[in-house]
């Protein structure tokens, strides 16, 4: 118990004690060199406008959290999906997969204002947004564990006339659960900023508003502390679904009993 | 092994190379307000380089808060006619755009002087920002809303269940939401462009009087003008502004300025052709046309009935104060935060009106 304790200390620890010297050194460099407000403000001046605006903030994070989300689980069934069809048929993946990776390349944030006009303003651009976001590690990962299964396995199965959906249920479904977890870990992080980035062309509507809208707003108005807030409350959103999506991802890989696997796998 | 080697070698050049990028890019970053204008390839010279190296002139830089438009044509009728070589000064008028960060380029000195809208200044000095106005071309903010002569919608009251894009930054769209009930109205941010008030009926958006009015008439539309100053939101637009500590360092750089950019906009509302074509190469996207109708809608938002009697630029206290009060007002800022005294000064205008009195009587004479 002790040791387990003192595990977690050494863990924590280290980090924590770097992140105070870190807000430390940053209050006093501000101070210190009279850094203007409206450059960078200081950890105090940052606490204090998250403090004023918590409300706004916290609805904000829900919003913006929610059109993650949406876009994050479109991209994981579609991701997957398309792994899917990619591990059945070698010409379809050869046709499809170059494009996959062309879908990765296109800069998101030069494409959301098109993407909007497609899929209209509000909740729906973000979550397209995000889900496009979201979608191409999925797609990878999905794939390469689909396919990339054991060659000795593979052999076994089809000795015994394994029938392509017994090959697919009990040889790729279960190799390729790793991989998807690092594919969804990926990929979460990605649907928040797609939902920011979403939310800063497409908005929510006239009452509420999301994070993207509140750094936007802050911003135009200088109030730099207050767009420093909204960040790191994006920020903490992110490793809140990070968090969420890792722990669901541990529990269903040891459940299963699969041992949790880099994107590396048997040649 | 050579292959080896071959390999670290690219890659330590990669490295290299990345390295120099990005100190290029830092350096850039960083000119004092005098030499800015070597750095910045985007800005344009009325004359060739070789008349731009006149060691007698001072130079100084002018951001813009947008790509430039007719809403600066006067700062460019100065540099086009020479006002601004003849007063002295190698200015260099550098484009903005979306989120220019114009207020604070001109707080840190990076640019020597700055085009902001009255409520950036507010919004810039509540944060600390040392930024000071010293002239406003325009009395009538041209910020409006279009929307579809179809609707039948006749003023901001009648606005209802449809949608509005405005930008989320922009101050006015907050008073806008706080003035209004709009009810069944989505507010939706700017896409820059009059595509979506062209296909959709029920839809409108934020312009500038004399730019996507034009545009979507031109484009076939039929847009009726919302004057967001009729609903009583007019910040001064277009002003000059510098960092305070100008006020008392460089004084007469400033009466300079002003004066000059003051001569500017007189030309630009009499004949604007020249400096038309000059914002037409420095932002292609502006046809000569637009540019002519903007020259032609700006001239009773730059002289109203003040600006007739006071000279063009001119500032009063009471309207800084009315503005203020409506960012407080719609919970845009903090009323221990405003500062209106220190966020404009006037002391240049008056020099500046008469010497130009003096300047265009002694050229008639």
């Amino acid at each position: 118990m002790t040791r387990a304790i003192a595990g977690l200390l050494e863990a924590v620890l280290p980090p924590l004690v770097f992140f105070a010297i870190v807000l430390a050194a940053w209050q006093a460099a501000t101070t210190l060199w009279e850094i203007p407000v409206y450059l960078v403000p200081g950890p105090q001046r940052v606490l204090d406008a998250a403090h004023e605006h918590s409300a706004e903030l916290l609805s904000a994070m829900r919003l913006t959290g929610a059109g993650a989300l949406g876009g994050f689980g479109l991209g994981l069934l579609a991701g997957t999906a398309l792994g899917l069809v990619f591990s059945q048929s070698r010409m379809i993946e050869r046709s499809i997969y170059p494009y996959a990776i062309f879908l990765q390349t296109v800069p998101i944030v030069a494409i959301a204002p098109v993407l909007i006009m497609w899929f209209g303003n509000g909740f729906g651009g973000v979550v397209a947004v995000s889900f496009i976001l979201s979608l191409f590690p999925v797609i990878t990962n999905a794939t390469a564990g689909l396919t990339t299964v054991d060659v000795n396995l593979l052999e076994l199965f089809q000795i015994n006339n394994a029938s392509r959906a017994q090959v697919l249920f009990k040889l790729r479904l279960p190799n390729a659960l790793g991989h998807l977890v690092t594919g969804a870990k990926i990929s979460c992080g990605l649907s928040v900023i797609g939902a920011i980035v979403g939310e800063m062309s497409a908005g929510f509507g006239t009452q509420s508003f999301g994070l993207g809208y509140l750094i936007t707003a802050a911003t135009g108005k200088l109030d730099t502390a207050y767009a420093f807030a909204a960040v790191i409350c994006s920020t903490l959103l992110s490793l809140a679904i990070f968090a969420t999506v890792s722990l669901i991802g541990a529990t269903i890989l040891t459940r299963l009993h699969i041992a949790p696997r880099s994107s590396t796998t048997n040649p | 092994m050579s292959q080896q080697v071959a390999r670290m070698v690219m890659l330590v050049g990669l490295f290299a190379l990345l390295f120099s990028a990005g100190c290029g890019k830092s350096n850039s970053a960083q000119p004092p307000a005098a030499d800015a204008r070597s750095h910045s390839p985007r800005g344009v010279a009325p004359d060739d380089e070789s008349e731009r190296k006149d060691p007698t002139l001072v130079a100084v830089t002018l951001q813009l808060n947008w790509f430039p438009e007719a809403e600066h044509g006067g700062y460019y009728a100065a540099l086009a006619h020479g006002y601004y070589r003849e007063a002295g000064l190698d200015v260099e008028i550098v484009p903005g755009g979306p989120e220019t960060p114009v207020v604070q380029q001109v707080s840190r000195r990076a640019a020597t002087f700055g085009i902001v809208n009255a409520d950036n200044i507010l919004f810039g000095r509540a944060q600390q920002a040392p930024i000071v106005a010293l002239m406003a071309p325009l009395q009538i903010s041209p910020r409006c809303l279009i929307v579809h002569k179809s609707s039948g919608i006749r003023d901001f009251d009648d606005l209802r269940d449809m949608t509005i894009a405005m930008s989320n930054s922009n101050a006015f769209s907050q008073y806008l939401r706080y003035k209004l009930d709009l009810p069944g109205v989505k507010i939706v941010p700017y896409a820059g462009n009059v595509a979506q008030f062209l296909i959709d009926k029920d839809y409108a958006q934020q312009g500038y009087v004399f730019s996507e009015p034009f545009v979507a008439r031109k484009e076939g539309g039929d847009p009726k003008v919302l004057m967001l100053s009729e609903l009583g939101f007019n910040p001064y637009t277009s002003l000059l502004c510098t960092h305070e500590d100008q006020l008392e360092d460089n004084p007469h750089l400033l009466q300079k300025m002003v004066a000059a950019s003051i001569r500017g906009w007189k030309k630009y509302l009499e004949s604007p052709d020249e400096a038309n074509r000059l914002i037409h190469k420095a932002n292609p996207e502006m046809d000569l046309d637009i540019l002519e109708y903007g020259a032609e809608t700006l001239k009773p938002l730059a002289v109203d009935s003040v600006a007739e009697q006071q000279g063009i630029g001119t500032m009063s206290r009471a309207r800084w104060q009315k503005l203020a009060d409506q960012l407080v007002e719609s919970k845009q800022l903090k009323r221990k935060d405003v500062d209106v005294d220190g966020a404009f000064t006037t002391r240049f205008l008056r020099t500046a009106n008469t010497a130009n009195a003096r300047k265009s009587s002694a050229k008639s004479n």
